[in-house]
């Protein structure tokens, strides 16, 4: 009775949809209850959240090489120096290793912070900057013109990040500003400021040119690294906070209203794509053969009709499912690409291409890299190699030589006959002379 | 009674002069055979039964397919483990001979239950063949002299290093069995131009066919043999022998060289292969002129032969000029230009300059791989063109151009050495017939007599005219008396005797090395077996994945693909000069930028091979002066060869050289970490001791590559490529940072806690007001 309880309860248990564990390490045990709106979203989702304070001496993310958590939320944005085992090197290499981190930074963002962006791409601003802009501004702005209005617009085209930014209202926004290293191609402006903002200390005269100015101060920057794991960084650890997510806003300047802000929208998106539940692709099988067979053969003959199909998956609430898309592309490259062709998609995900193998033997690989934004990068690669005809696979009469064919044959006859011809005379030679 | 009595001992005599002659033959060359394999084993009791060098190991590879796959699918081999990503067709760019000749004897000794293994039989094939081609040079001597130059001929050939130094046990190569196949076909069709016979000459050219099969050296053939013909028409010697032996001759052999598929239509659309044709024609056109002379009067024919020719000069003239515009017959190959101009090769085709044996041939190495035949063998030269007939003119003709061509390439050295062993043979025995043979006739005058009296049926094996010489001779030897004689003889007896052990010495100490095992001697004579190569190839068997594409120059290709069994880029089938100076660009740019040629070739692994250690001379960077100018042909813009070189225009190692040199991958593989290695105390690290000289670079940082494997002696060095995905996310470097800041980390081992800023901090036991330290 007692397994038959605990096996329910087992049962139970699994079928609540289960994200990884997470650590989340906070300045102080205030903040999580000025962003409890945030967290309990995160639990809903079922993810598991350990509290820890930045400075914990215990602090340890992976244990026998293993590591303890999937996921890790540093809102701890005036942390010099993390406790315990944490430094920029461990939370880089649990990047490295797979790891998705969300920053949240302050106006006295801490230098473990500053280390880490840069790691990652990003730098952010000096301490005491705040992003400031005259012109979009809440209304409860304290006079400093540091609590912005940001516009959705700013956000970036991307669904799958963000979520749909047509009907999300304007975002608050309080703190530093990031610059992203514009030669780093993975990095993305996830917000950027609106144009007429600027990022500097507020109660200082402006002496030197800020470090970021309007478009290209970026607000919340995100990265995906080659291996697929996620960092974002916001300047501002309040864009996550209770007040933010429930307060209306309204334009001090030009009025622009609405009963509740768009960052709770915004945030939910952000954690769920950093936390990779939004845009995870992966190949659920590739298959080639030739256009007359269906197993695939051991090389392909130049020439040769060839199908090439691949499945390919989403990840979308805890199952993978079918991804339609139709801009799907096959290169058949050798070097360069000898073949490329937009795949040809149908409702299951099943992705297929047919075309004819170039006259050119070689080793191929069909490639199908599928990088777009937010999406985790689809790179297939599968090696085949074409090699020319046999010896028995030329044709064996050309029509063309069929004068030639007729003269050798003639030739032999005539040679045989005359061989007889010859012969037979010299016979009759002798005879009469016998005679 | 007493008439037949005395023929009958007369014949029974001559009985047991041929019987006792033919045993003499026999057991000479029995001797010459075993002598010749004999003494190309060293290489086998020193080290062990292994295929040596670099082509080699590809003519093995290909062999233990043949035998695996049979011959068909030999035929169609595609290797995409070769060339990548190009592949190579590998049964159509093949000289198939060596590997049907060893297949064969493979199949033969296992249908006999003798289980040989493969190797054995490629290792053993080039001995083996050495007395094949002493037999067949012995035949082709004694049709041009005499039985005894034949048998001097063939024990020269057996053991001349020359011929030794490509066909030790294990150099399983071409040439070692292209060298019987020329020579017999040679025999061959000096016989069918004695003879006039059909059958001598059908024969020639299925030699000839087994020789285009084996090496590519057959042009040669086909070069000498109408070059001979063509002479005999110039000097009048015109015969229907000829005419029956040539005209068979070059059209069997023109048929059957077009089977081979490497070979295919190359005879009849290359220049290399246009004289055989041109000289087919003329034949055939003195042939008529021949006819018609017979049937016209004197002054019609001679107007119709200035005529005739001319307009036949110029028709045969224009023709081929139009089918050379016209693509049909393809101009010189760029070997064959370096055959006229030496200097053609290192201007325009770096490639083969780079190659060793494609140098032209120093004084010193006529001597060295020749030793005495090389001062007799004009001798031998000087009395065929005195007593000149048909056949002495071809032998002529093959030592003149054989000379020039050793002259220009060290390789056809090869080419020369039987020419030299047939006329040196030629020289020696007559000289011994001056100062031996006398005593002989004195003290058998009943040989004499009865020679004379059967002169005409050539009981001794003599060729036409050399009776008549030693009759000629024999009054002048009169004049030489008893002790000159023995002395002359003693003389020469000791020049045979220290040929012969200069021969197996230059055998034992120069050639007998595999090259893939090498072998250094202490100071008390021990011996050490430096055994790198092998290991990093096993290393890289076991350690790497199966389709792990392995990069290195191209003389490391064929050994990579036979003992790796690895993909390679490049190998020492030099077919796709562009793909070899990609990898040369490769190798001469810096890290990143090599870095982007590697990925876009799919490169897992960079093998480098470093002589710095050991003091090895063939290693890479003494090779990389090649690399730089083949690269630099295909890619002039982006590789500068002056680039390499200090402003003295000097290649220096040390930290005078060149920034570009000192910077390039191949240097940062070569000497990656060598600059900590201390060899000894007296000189500092990073000592260099094959270029004598401390390197440049001692610190030299890797990004791209890791270093994967490095040998016991480090002559070979693997480095893996990182994928690009390791690169996982660029950071920004300290340097390119808008914002400064100075981070040092506080913990240490006891003190774990963290700092966080603005902290409310609580001690115990103190006000709050009081600052705690």
């Amino acid at each position: 009775m007692i397994k038959f309880l605990f096996l329910l309860v087992i049962t139970l248990f699994s079928s609540v949809r289960s994200q990884g564990n997470t650590l989340v390490l906070l300045d102080n045990q205030v903040i999580k209850e000025t962003h409890s709106l945030f967290f309990k979203s995160l639990q809903d989702r079922g993810y598991s959240l350990t509290y820890k304070i930045a400075d914990d001496a215990s602090l340890i993310l992976s244990k026998y090489g293993e590591y303890l958590y999937e996921n890790l939320i540093i809102f701890a944005p005036s942390v010099v120096e993390f406790g315990g085992n944490l430094n920029v090197d461990t939370i880089t290499q649990f990047i490295d290793n797979g790891g998705n981190v969300l920053i949240a930074g302050s106006e006295s963002t801490g230098d473990v912070l500053r280390e880490l962006a840069s790691e990652v791409g990003f730098e952010v601003d000096e301490e005491g900057a705040f992003v400031i802009d005259h012109l979009n501004f809440d209304v409860s702005d304290e006079g400093q013109h540091t609590k912005l209005l940001v516009s959705s617009e700013n956000l970036i085209d991307a669904p799958v990040i963000v979520g749909t930014k047509k009907d999300v209202a304007p975002l608050l926004y309080q703190g530093t500003g990031i610059l992203a290293d514009s030669e780093n191609p993975l990095v993305l402006p996830l917000l950027t400021a609106d144009s007429t903002a600027y990022s500097y200390q507020p109660d200082q005269p402006i002496k030197e040119y800020p470090h970021a100015v309007g478009k290209d101060t970026v607000l919340i920057a995100g990265l995906q690294a080659r291996n697929n794991a996620r960092v974002v960084f916001s300047g501002s650890l309040s864009f996550f906070s209770d007040e933010f997510f429930t307060s209306s806003i309204e334009n001090a300047q030009n009025g622009v209203k609405s009963p509740k802000s768009g960052n709770e929208d915004v945030a939910t998106a952000i954690s769920q794509w950093v936390f990779k539940e939004h845009g995870r692709l992966r190949v659920k099988s590739v298959n080639h053969h030739k256009a007359s067979e269906k197993q695939p053969p051991h090389d392909y003959t130049i020439m040769d009709d060839v199908v090439y199909t691949i499945g390919i998956e989403i990840y979308d609430n805890g199952k993978w499912k079918p991804f339609t898309a139709n801009d799907v592309q096959l290169e058949f490259v050798r070097i360069d690409p000898f073949v490329r062709m937009t795949l040809q998609s149908n409702p299951k995900g099943v992705y297929e291409a047919q075309f004819k193998i170039p006259d050119v033997y070689g080793v191929y690989q069909f490639k199908v890299d599928y990088d777009r934004v937010g999406f985790t990068r689809l790179y297939s690669i599968t090696q085949v190699s074409v090699r020319p005809l046999e010896h028995t696979q030329y044709e064996r009469f050309i029509d063309c030589a069929y004068p030639y064919y007729a003269g050798a044959f003639s030739m032999m006859l005539g040679v045989f006959v005359f061989s007889i011809v010859f012969l037979h005379m010299k016979d009759d030679e002798k005879k009469t002379k016998g005679e | 009674m007493s008439q037949a009595g005395t023929k009958k001992g007369a014949v029974s005599k001559i009985n047991k002069n041929v019987a006792i002659n033919s045993l003499i033959v026999f057991v000479v060359l029995l001797l010459a055979w075993v002598a010749g394999f004999a003494s190309r084993l060293f290489a086998v009791i020193r080290f062990e039964s292994i295929i040596h060098e670099f082509d080699p190991w590809f003519n093995y590879r290909a062999t233990a397919y043949m035998v695996k796959h049979g011959f068909y699918n030999f035929l169609n081999w595609f290797d995409e483990r070769a060339w990548y990503p190009l592949g190579r067709i590998v049964g159509g760019t093949v000289y198939p001979g060596l590997m049907l000749t060893s297949g064969s004897i493979h199949y033969i000794l296992h249908l006999l239950h003798i289980n040989v293994h493969i190797r054995d039989i490629c290792v053993f094939l080039a001995p083996i063949f050495s007395g094949l081609t002493a037999i067949s040079t012995y035949f082709l001597t004694k049709e041009l002299w005499s039985t005894g130059a034949g048998l001097f001929a063939a024990c020269f050939i057996a053991i001349v290093p020359g011929y030794i130094s490509r066909s030790v046990a294990g150099s399983y190569d071409n040439e070692g069995i292209a060298i019987f196949a020329l020579q017999f076909t040679y025999f061959l069709w000096i016989k069918s131009v004695k003879t006039g016979s059909v059958f001598w000459a059908v024969a020639a050219s299925l030699s000839y066919f087994y020789m285009v099969s084996a090496w590519g050296g057959y042009v040669f053939i086909i070069n000498l043999i109408p070059l001979h013909v063509f002479v005999l028409l110039l000097m009048g010697r015109f015969s229907n022998r000829l005419f029956t032996s040539y005209t068979t001759f070059y059209i069997l052999g023109l048929v059957m060289s077009m089977q081979i598929p490497f070979v295919g239509f190359q005879p009849i659309r290359t220049s290399e292969h246009m004289a055989a044709a041109g000289v087919f024609a003329l034949l055939f056109a003195v042939a008529v002129l021949k006819y018609l002379q017979s049937m016209l009067s004197k002054s019609e024919f001679k107007s119709l032969v200035i005529f005739g020719g001319l307009i036949a000069a110029a028709v045969v003239f224009v023709t081929v000029v139009l089918l050379t515009y016209a693509g049909y017959i393809a101009p010189w190959s760029g070997r064959f230009y370096s055959l006229w101009d030496t200097g053609y090769a290192k201007i325009h085709i770096p490639i083969i300059a780079s190659v060793s044996e494609h140098q032209p041939t120093t004084w010193f190495s006529f001597f060295f791989d020749l030793h005495v035949l090389i001062p007799t063998f004009p001798a031998g030269l000087w009395y065929c063109i005195k007593n000149v007939n048909d056949e002495r003119v071809f032998v002529i003709l093959y030592a003149l151009s054989a000379v020039y061509f050793a002259g220009v390439m060290v390789r056809l050295m090869l080419t020369l050495t039987p020419v030299v062993c047939m006329l040196s043979g030629v020289a020696f025995s007559v000289i011994l017939e001056l100062f031996v043979k006398d005593e002989d006739s004195n003290s058998h005058p009943d040989t004499e007599n009865d020679e004379t009296s059967h002169g005409g049926k050539r009981l001794y094996d003599k060729a036409g005219k050399v009776p008549k010489i030693i009759k000629h001779e024999s009054k002048e030897q009169d004049a030489i008396g008893p002790n000159l004689r023995s002395i002359a003889a003693v003389v020469f007896v000791l020049l045979l005797m220290l040929f012969a052990v200069h021969c197996t010495w230059v055998t034992s100490n120069a050639y007998s090395s595999p090259s893939i095992v090498l072998a250094s001697y202490g100071s008390d004579g021990t011996r050490q077996i430096l055994d790198d190569f092998r290991e990093a190839y096993f290393w890289l068997s076991q350690n790497t994945a199966d389709d792990a594409r392995v990069m290195s120059w191209w003389d490391y290709g064929y050994q990579i693909a036979g003992m790796a069994n690895r993909t390679t880029l490049v190998d020492n089938n030099t077919w796709n000069n562009s793909h070899i100076a990609l990898v040369g660009k490769a190798m001469s740019s810096n890290e990143s930028a090599a870095y982007e040629i590697m990925t876009a070739l799919d490169v897992d692994y960079v093998l480098v091979i470093f002589g710095g250690v050991i003091g090895y001379s063939g290693d890479d960077i003494n090779k990389f002066l090649w690399m730089v100018r083949i690269a630099e042909g295909e890619h002039p813009k982006d590789i500068k060869e002056s680039d390499y070189f200090t402003e003295h225009g000097e290649f220096r190692v040390d930290a005078e050289g060149s920034p570009t040199l000192l910077n390039c991958l191949m240097y940062k593989l070569s000497y990656y970490k060598f600059g900590e290695l201390k060899l000894d105390y007296r000189t500092a690290s990073g000592y260099d001791r094959t270029r004598n000289a401390v390197i440049g670079n001692k610190d030299i940082q890797l990004t791209y590559l890791e270093e994967a494997y490095t040998t016991e002696h480090w002559l070979v060095r693997i480095y893996r490529v990182k994928k690009p995905d390791e690169f996982n996310r660029p950071r920004i470097p300290v340097a390119n940072r808008v914002i400064k800041s100075t981070f040092v980390s506080k913990k240490n081992s006891k003190r774990k806690k963290g700092v966080i800023k603005n902290k409310p901090v609580i001690v115990k036991g103190k006000k709050p007001a009081v600052k705690t330290q």
